[in-house]
């Protein structure tokens, strides 16, 4: 546990600097900055939890923009597989907030483990009523 | 003295299909001059019951049930009858499933005002038909009519046969016919006929017609479109095979016949011969015909006592399409085969045969409205049977299965089948649908993606916890 407050408390501090320097730069170097402070202050295990938050909104858009464009007809399927990505987005966010470390404070007694746990029992009851939703 | 009615059991020994006793109401006095009539229907195997007009005995209706399955009235110029033959007592043998012929006299009685409730429109009394074509030696009231003349539509029973050879000698008052569906006309009136009161010699008919043709025609009763017999019959019951819908004695329809003149029904004019004038080579020749009356008299009669054009349903069944056996309910969409099998009368053999002669029956499926309304063709191969295919709505509700056919001198057919339709149930739906498939996919790989995630998030977290233990 005390490494990943060292880190926690590194990267806090590391993050206040592109912050100050935003409203100086144009806008593309902006972005850059801001991809850059991600990039180098933002933990491995956070990182990994965007790509899978990337993906599922991903799936979310593609299945969305096939219901428009081609077909809503079994419309249950559609609601299921929607639903499912949203749920887990939302699920897998929550997580994301628990084991962040800045937000140490507001999660004082809810440990990582305990948050890992919520997450996966949260889903599992998801995918059953996805999949009973599916047809 | 009469049998019992029997509304629809097994045909008797006549050829009727419904019963085989017949009350003829005739002054005693004449009823020689129906001899070869009355032969004609004993003959056929009815039991011939005579009454006078004012005789009290036997009653047509006793207790409420009729005394006989067919009445024919051929006093026609009767003035008064007994207290129980009044238009009430025969409207109530119609809907009691009796058969009636009546005949109208050239005077005034209680069928010249009950005609109208049959929506026939009779001329002022005492106007007979008359004709001056062809020339002839008779009186310009006695009219010979060619049977083979006469247009019959297709959807009607043709009444009078081929087997009636020759012209039908009439004498008696026409009548127009209103638009009731029900009543038919049997035998027109030729098209040189008129209705004109000759009473007072001949020299008179000219000037009706003169007046006549003054006011445009109006008021005078002329023309092919006149009818000297014409038919009815009633809607009541299903006469055969009703469905379950009919209420118990009311599966009885019965049948009217009209005709101008009892005189049509005489042994006068079943002998009298047609004179025609044949052109030849050589001029002309006069050949005598026998006349059609015998013959007509009786098919007439026989119209009327139910036995031809007599049709029934025999048994209607309905399934699903590759299925044999008969569902509670069906599913919307459901394909549905409906049969039914349907009868005619034989008179000849008295008994019920396949009838396979239907051309445009039709099948209704109907909630309220019909949804779907489609011709119901013969099964060539299976006499009598009539079949259709058709998909049920995509719309739940009790829907009946409706037959409807009435046409003019069949027996009309009605029969009504309720059947709930269903949605399907919650397993009745397709499944894995080609067009879900990238909904089927985002969900399989939500799921993928979540297992991978936990195994990757675990593992990554045992390692951070071997790096702090290191540490």
């Amino acid at each position: 546990m005390a490494p990943k407050l060292s880190t926690a408390q590194s990267s806090s501090a590391a993050s206040s600097k592109p912050t100050k320097a935003t409203p100086q730069s144009p806008l593309p170097s902006s972005f850059s900055a801001l991809f850059k402070a991600y990039t180098q202050n933002t933990s491995s295990r956070l990182k990994f939890i965007d790509a899978f938050l990337v993906f599922l909104m991903a799936s979310g858009i593609l299945q969305f923009v096939y219901c428009v464009l081609v077909t809503n007809f079994p419309f249950n399927a559609f609601l299921a597989g929607f639903s499912s990505t949203v749920g887990q987005f939302v699920l897998t966010a929550s997580l994301r907030q628990q084991v962040n470390p800045e937000n140490k404070l507001e999660f004082k007694e809810v440990s990582h483990e305990r948050a890992f746990a919520d997450f996966v029992v949260g889903s599992i009851v998801l995918h059953f009523f996805v999949y009973n939703f599916l047809g | 003295m009469a049998a019992p009615h029997t509304p629809f059991l097994n045909p008797g020994k006549s050829a009727s299909s419904t019963g085989d006793s017949v009350l003829v109401i005739l002054e005693p006095a004449k009823k020689a001059e129906y001899s070869i009539f009355l032969a004609g229907l004993e003959k056929k195997g009815y039991s011939v019951t005579l009454r006078a007009p004012k005789e009290e005995q036997p009653l047509v209706i006793e207790d409420g049930v009729p005394n006989f399955s067919h009445v024919m009235l051929l006093a026609s110029d009767t003035k008064n009858f007994a207290k129980d033959i009044n238009p009430q007592s025969l409207v109530q043998l119609l809907s009691l499933g009796t058969n009636l012929v009546l005949t109208l006299g050239l005077k005034q009685n209680l069928l010249t005002s009950l005609a109208p409730e049959f929506s026939l429109l009779l001329p002022p009394p005492a106007t007979p038909l008359v004709s001056f074509f062809p020339e002839r030696s008779d009186s310009p009231t006695v009219i010979p009519i060619d049977v083979s003349s006469q247009s019959i539509p297709n959807d009607t029973f043709s009444v009078l046969s081929s087997q009636v050879n020759g012209k039908v000698w009439f004498s008696g008052t026409p009548f127009a016919l209103n638009s009731n569906p029900l009543v038919f006309p049997i035998l027109h009136a030729p098209v040189e006929s008129f209705a004109a009161d000759l009473s007072d010699g001949s020299g008179l008919v000219s000037d009706a017609l003169a007046d006549a043709s003054e006011k445009g025609g109006e008021g005078l009763w002329a023309g092919s479109s006149l009818a000297v017999v014409a038919g009815f019959q009633t809607l009541i019951g299903g006469g055969t095979g009703h469905g379950a819908d009919a209420g118990p004695g009311e599966d009885q329809q019965a049948r009217a016949v009209w005709v101008g003149g009892a005189s049509l029904f005489t042994d006068e004019f079943a002998n009298k011969k047609v004179v025609e004038k044949v052109v030849q080579e050589r001029g002309m020749k006069v050949v005598e015909n026998p006349s059609g009356n015998k013959q007509a008299a009786l098919e007439i009669a026989g119209w009327a006592f139910q036995e031809r054009g007599v049709l029934r349903i025999d048994e209607v069944t309905h399934h699903k399409v590759n299925q044999t056996g008969p569902v509670e309910m069906y599913t919307t969409n459901d394909e549905i085969v409906y049969t039914i099998r349907i009868s005619s009368f034989n008179p000849l053999t008295k008994k019920w045969e396949p009838y396979s002669g239907l051309k445009d029956l039709q099948l209704e499926f109907t909630m309220l409205d019909p949804h779907i309304r489609t011709s119901l063709p013969p099964v060539s191969g299976k006499p009598g049977t009539y079949s259709t295919t058709f998909r049920a709505p995509d719309r739940h509700g009790v829907f009946k299965f409706a037959i409807s056919h009435k046409r003019k001198g069949f027996t009309h057919l009605h029969h009504t089948l309720s059947v709930p339709v269903v949605p399907p149930r919650h397993d009745g739906y397709p499944r894995f649908l080609s067009a879900a498939w990238p909904y089927y996919a985002g969900a399989i790989s939500t799921s993928v993606g979540f297992l991978l995630f936990c195994v990757i998030y675990i593992a990554g977290e045992a390692k951070e916890e071997k790096k702090s233990k290191k540490e």
